[in-house]
């Protein structure tokens, strides 16, 4: 028993619960979200590895206390190996994810803190408590505890576009919830069906009574389970077709919040995606399916953010797109392409981030996201532009940041497994990333500043330089020495396949 | 009989879900959207209660005097049954959001027309 692997998430909880009560009180708010803030990342880091028994209600064959006076039929049998309570489950890979998302957290929150005039409790409140739901996601082993966590998520996000109140939030944010109102119980009802199946929603269960033969791995219901868990993943993270809504929902957040929210989706697009690979990577046709989504979402995310003037929904595309990165070295199904794949993801979430809150400095000092309006920025504040720049390179791959190495990986791990088509695929949609970033680079930085454009007298806040400073040095660290993150999620993908 | 009841429990579930999904994809008015998207989740949620339903079983409580191996025979599951309370209480916090927002939004337009307010 390891206390800190539930701590990751009930103190974030605890923290949001609390800073709604104290969300008139400026200071308190901004102390107690700085701290927890810190905390985030540092957890993860102390703890140890292992499984969490919540209750401690540990399987039968490891509790003979319990099992004594229990009938032979449910000692004698399967249920004797099953786990009777929500089990969390923390390996080297959950701690690179929870780290680097709780780290995202605690940089976004540090920046809205020092660039929103009167901190708010609430705003904080909901990037707590996503975090905290998102958290939950990487580390279930229950796939219903995991559902309750996507909609604590899902509402958290809503509330983050709410609280942004930016132009048309609220139609973004009814549009976000209706579409997550069909998704999620598709999602449930799949939970369903394979509760129906196995009677257990013990995912580590579920795919031992599938491996064994208590249940009929060709049995049709399986099929259905695996299409509607594949739905709500595809809202979850926004693959097509929820790739046009997602990018809405960043471009209506703050920058900071969208930060925070990609960074979700990146992290729930990884849970659950692990999940569908443990659960029914046996069928046929899954890795396919991840592979043509995964490559749409790449196509349309991409091309999309091209023909973008506003900056916000450019990167939002952005992010779409790369998440297609991922599910490409996840449906390749080989050690090589699953730990690509896991890389990409750590890299997108640090990457996109950096874009948004760099970005974000434009919005800060302009209050305009249309870059048609916009220019002659590179004059106000060089350093920023440098690093805003710099962050455009590490997203399109350019050396040595960290996203050239994980695609470079994402390449030879599809070359290695006979599918040259889609490392070409991958390059090529690289070079239109790089080109898209380097119009809008230019459109803001480099031509002549616009005679109607104003400017807002006042300085970039120092937490919003530091933090666009420690991305930018996490981004070369994972560029320099990969191995510190590929070592550990190459256990995770051994065990995938 | 008893699995007819659960037979038509499992239609009522579909027919929910299918005339939800109707509504909320097809109609105009926000305020039926958000009865369909209602009506999908009490679907779901009916699939589940339906799942946990175990003919001639008993309630899940272990009654003094009840022996280990009766109940272990004849008790429905309760699993479903805890994951429809979760899903209703979840359920309910969409709901009233999505209501919350409908009422911003008919400030602002002065209308709950989805093509007026939701279309670009």
């Amino acid at each position: 028993m390891n206390p800190l692997i539930p701590i990751m998430v009930i103190l974030p909880i605890t923290c949001a619960l609390l800073l709604n009560l104290i969300h008139t009180k400026e200071r308190s708010v901004k102390i107690l979200a700085i701290i927890v803030g810190i905390a985030l990342p540092v957890i993860p880091l102390l703890a140890n590895y292992g499984i969490h028994y919540f209750g401690g209600y540990s399987p039968l064959i490891d509790n003979p206390q319990m099992a004594q006076g229990l009938p032979d039929m449910i000692t004698q049998s399967a249920l004797n190996l099953f786990h009777p309570a929500i089990t969390y489950s923390f390996t080297s890979a959950q701690k690179i994810f929870v780290f680097i998302l709780g780290l995202i957290a605690f940089l976004a929150i540090f920046t809205s803190l020092s660039e929103i005039k009167k901190a708010s409790g609430v705003y904080a409140f909901l990037m707590f408590m996503g975090t905290a739901a998102v958290t939950a996601i990487l580390l279930s082993d229950d796939i219903f505890n995991l559902y309750v966590f996507f909609e604590i998520a899902a509402l958290s996000q809503v509330g983050i576009i709410l609280a942004s109140r930016t132009e048309k939030s609220y139609e973004t944010a009814l549009k976000y919830l209706f579409l997550g109102s069909i998704a999620a119980p598709m999602l449930l009802l799949g939970i369903g069906f394979l509760l129906g199946l196995t009677g257990n929603v013990n995912i580590t269960d579920i795919i031992y009574s599938i491996n064994t033969g208590l249940v009929d791995p060709q049995n049709p219901v399986l099929l259905l389970a695996c299409g509607l868990i594949f739905f709500g993943w595809l809202y979850g993270s926004g693959l097509p077709p929820f790739h046009s809504i997602k990018s809405a929902v960043y471009s209506k957040a703050l920058p900071h919040g969208a930060a925070l929210l990609q960074a979700f989706s990146v992290f729930t697009f990884v849970g659950l995606g692990i999940i569908i690979l443990r659960i029914f990577s046996f069928l046929p046709f899954t890795q396919v399916a991840i592979i043509v989504v995964s490559l749409l979402a790449m196509v349309l995310g991409i091309t999309m953010a091209l023909m973008q003037s506003d900056f916000k929904r450019m990167i939002g595309y952005l992010a779409v797109g790369e998440l297609g990165y991922i599910g490409i070295g996840l449906g390749l199904g080989t050690a090589l392409g699953i730990t690509a794949g896991l890389f990409q993801a750590v890299n997108e979430a640090i990457i996109t981030a950096f874009i948004f809150i760099g970005f974000g400095t434009i919005l800060y000092k302009t209050g305009i996201t249309d870059t048609n309006k916009l220019g002659g920025l590179m004059v106000e504040n060089p350093k920023v532009a440098l690093l805003v720049m710099l962050s455009g390179f590490a997203m399109a791959g350019v050396p040595p940041f960290n996203a050239f190495q994980s695609k470079l990986q994402l390449v030879q791990a599809s070359i290695t497994a006979g599918l040259p088509e889609l490392g070409i695929i991958m390059v090529l949609l690289s070079i239109v990333t790089f080109m898209t970033f380097m119009k809008a680079f230019y459109t803001i930085y480099l031509r002549p500043k616009p005679s109607e454009l104003e400017i807002k007298n006042k300085e970039i806040p120092w937490a919003t330089i530091i933090s666009l400073v420690v991305l930018l040095l996490i981004c070369l660290i994972l560029g320099l020495f990969p191995h510190i993150v590929t070592g550990q999620l190459e256990q995770l993908a051994q065990g995938l396949i | 009989m008893i699995i007819d009841v659960q037979l038509a429990s499992f239609f009522t579930a579909a027919a929910l879900i299918a005339l939800g999904l109707f509504a909320a994809l097809f109609l105009d008015n926000l305020i039926k959207k958000v009865i369909g998207l209602a009506f999908i989740g009490d679907g779901v949620n009916l699939f589940l209660v339906t799942l946990g339903f175990k003919p001639g079983g008993i309630v899940y409580i272990f009654l003094p005097g009840m022996s280990a191996d009766t109940f272990a025979q004849s008790a429905s599951y309760p699993l479903p049954y805890a994951m429809v309370l979760t899903s209703i209480v979840i359920g309910a916090s969409t709901l009233a959001v999505m209501l919350g927002i409908i009422i911003m939004l008919y400030k602002k337009h002065g209308t709950i027309s989805s093509k007026k307010i939701l279309d670009d």
